[in-house]
């Protein structure tokens, strides 16, 4: 099937963290980055707006977030104005949408941004929004969050492969080290050695305080363009050339093997499949490190390392500059924070800048052609994942 | 004709005077405040147990009973969980109850020692667990009692238990003996 060749021709993010603002501010402030960053974007260009917010309704009180970003942001969809809801993978899904529109012609040039709020005066309260992300009725009454859920990930991952804290520990050393350097990260200018990490704190064991991706506010806006007017915006467009989602169950009864995500598995092989390339290809990830043990999962589903391989990986730098892929060169979820409708669209921004050379030289990768960018959502019972390509012709 | 200008509300009567605190409510209702604060938020935010409201009214009827069940497909027997209202591979909508195992090992767990959901702080720490059930293809979900949560190992024996919620609803759990 021909469709319509579509890429990402600028994004900006805003400051991710425990940040004195608003959901509606987040999405002011994330307006004004994009105008910035794209100074040739004239509002009247854009034609349609996805909105990635996971739980507005819990976290800010607010329903009907689309028209309210638009408004926030100083646009006017004339043709297509939705919010997409996908829990963590919300921003990829305004992506994704973003995409299909422009590639079938409905849209030419859109916007997908992805706004959240997570930090409120009771945490207790934004702990339950987190619980309402899982089978609410049957899973979350017991107490089930991410933490204890991905602690069990990692309980299983210890016990039939023999990973350990330690390796745990290298994962999360090397997404801080990146997030240091990125002075849009929750953790810019922090450092964490593996010895810190490895007394901080146990929070669902055995997952410790540095394990785990903070409850974060944020927001990230990318604009995307039909192959017509890319050049209008950029010489280094991010072309997207592959998108594969899958998903096979919710509630945790149906989880089957916590250590072997088959999703992941599939998701990454169709959207690779359909940019006719393969896994060693690539020249860098994003992916989902929600937890550090989920990255580890996640090289083992991605096929850059045997299954059980994982925890050694991490422990060998394979997956830092120099090794086989540079993953999470943004400093991951685990640095950045994860404000779960922005996270999606922040990793596809890094992609962008990425590919431009616009990111400090510390975490700059090597002249990138390739990207990969992955998204588990809810108990990693959804994977979603696309493939860029730099510049070149359409 | 413009509205004239509404007058600006004084905000003097609104601020309450430091000496006179407010009375303390009836004793029945602080009673139900405080456990309506300990409920876990994550139950719906009423009762929703019963035939007026739930096609799986009959779930709660048999909890209530101490009988943990779930549905069965009899044209495909395929177990399900959580109980539904049809089958997913074969949409039958006239399923057979069933009663769970009584007991079963833990396939994995962890605990909450911090985050925990609203109505929830005060159980910190609570261990939770996935629980493979003895001679079904089950693998369930819960909170683990009985025993703190570094005292737990992998393969465990536990059994199954309802509770009262404590508003008249009934809900399961997983229980270390001894």
């Amino acid at each position: 099937m021909n469709v319509r060749p579509v890429a990402v021709v600028g994004g900006a993010t805003v400051r991710f963290g425990v940040r004195a603002a608003t959901w509606s501010e987040l999405a002011q402030e994330v307006g004004v980055a994009l105008f910035r960053a794209v100074p040739e974007l004239r509002s009247e260009d854009v034609d349609s707006l996805f909105v990635g917010a996971a739980e507005p309704e819990r976290f800010a009180f607010q329903s009907h977030v689309a028209p309210l970003a638009a408004e926030q942001m100083g646009l006017r969809p004339t043709r297509i104005l939705q919010r997409t809801e996908l829990a963590c993978a919300s921003g990829q899904s305004a992506i994704r949408s973003a995409y299909a529109a422009i590639a079938s012609g409905l849209s030419d040039i859109a916007v997908a941004v992805g706004v959240e709020k997570m930090n409120l005066p009771s945490m207790a309260e934004a702990n339950s929004a987190m619980g309402c992300v899982m089978d609410r009725a049957w899973d979350g009454p017991h107490g089930a969050t991410a933490p204890p859920f991905f602690a069990m990930v990692a309980q299983r991952h210890m016990v039939e492969h023999g990973t350990t804290e330690e390796q745990m520990a290298a994962v999360s050393e090397k997404n801080h080290r990146f997030a240091n350097s990125n002075p849009h990260a929750q953790f810019y200018e922090k450092t964490f050695s593996r010895d810190k990490l490895l007394r901080l704190p146990l929070i669902a064991p055995p997952l410790r305080l540095g394990d785990c991706s903070s409850m974060s506010d944020g927001a990230g806006a990318v604009v995307l363009a039909g192959e017509e007017t890319v050049r209008r915006y950029t010489d280094t467009p991010a072309w997207i050339r592959g998108t594969g989602q899958y998903s096979d169950f919710h509630n945790l009864a149906n989880a089957g093997s916590l250590t072997d995500w088959v999703g992941l598995k599939r998701a990454s092989r169709e959207a690779l499949h359909r940019a006719h390339i393969g896994i060693t290809d690539l020249d860098m990830a994003e992916v989902h490190d929600c937890f550090s043990i989920s990255e580890i999962v996640e090289y083992e589903a991605l096929g850059l390392c045997a299954e059980g391989q994982g925890g050694a990986f991490a422990a060998d730098g394979r997956g830092d500059l120099g090794g086989d892929l540079v993953v999470n060169p943004r400093g991951g979820l685990l640095g950045c924070g994860h404000p779960l409708g922005a996270t999606g669209v922040a990793q596809a921004v890094e992609v962008f800048q990425q590919f431009a050379h616009a990111v400090p030289p510390i975490r700059q990768v090597p002249s990138p052609e390739w990207a990969l960018v992955h998204n588990l959502s809810g108990s990693a019972n959804v994977h979603s994942v696309m493939v860029y390509q730099r510049g070149g012709a359409a | 004709m413009s509205t004239p200008p509404r007058p600006r509300r004084t905000t003097a009567t609104v601020v309450p005077a430091p000496s006179a605190p407010e009375p303390a409510p009836p004793a029945e209702m602080a009673v139900r405040a405080r456990s309506f604060e300990k409920r876990p938020f994550l139950l719906d935010f009423f009762p929703l147990e019963t035939q007026k409201d739930t096609r799986l009214a009959r779930f709660y009827d048999r909890l209530r009973e101490g009988r943990l069940s779930t549905t069965r497909c009899p044209r495909d027997g395929l177990l399900h969980w959580p109980p539904r209202t049809a089958c997913p591979k074969c949409h039958l909508e006239e399923l057979e109850w069933v009663d769970l195992p009584e007991s079963g090992r833990l396939y994995a767990f962890s605990a909450v020692l911090a985050a925990a959901p609203l109505g929830m702080e005060d159980d910190v720490p609570f261990a939770v667990g996935l629980v493979d059930l003895d001679g079904a293809p089950l693998r369930l979900f819960g909170r683990v009692e009985g025993r703190p949560w570094n005292a737990l190992h992998i393969g465990q024996k536990v059994r199954t238990e309802s509770y009262d919620v404590g508003d008249g609803r009934v809900f399961y759990r997983f229980r270390v003996d001894g």
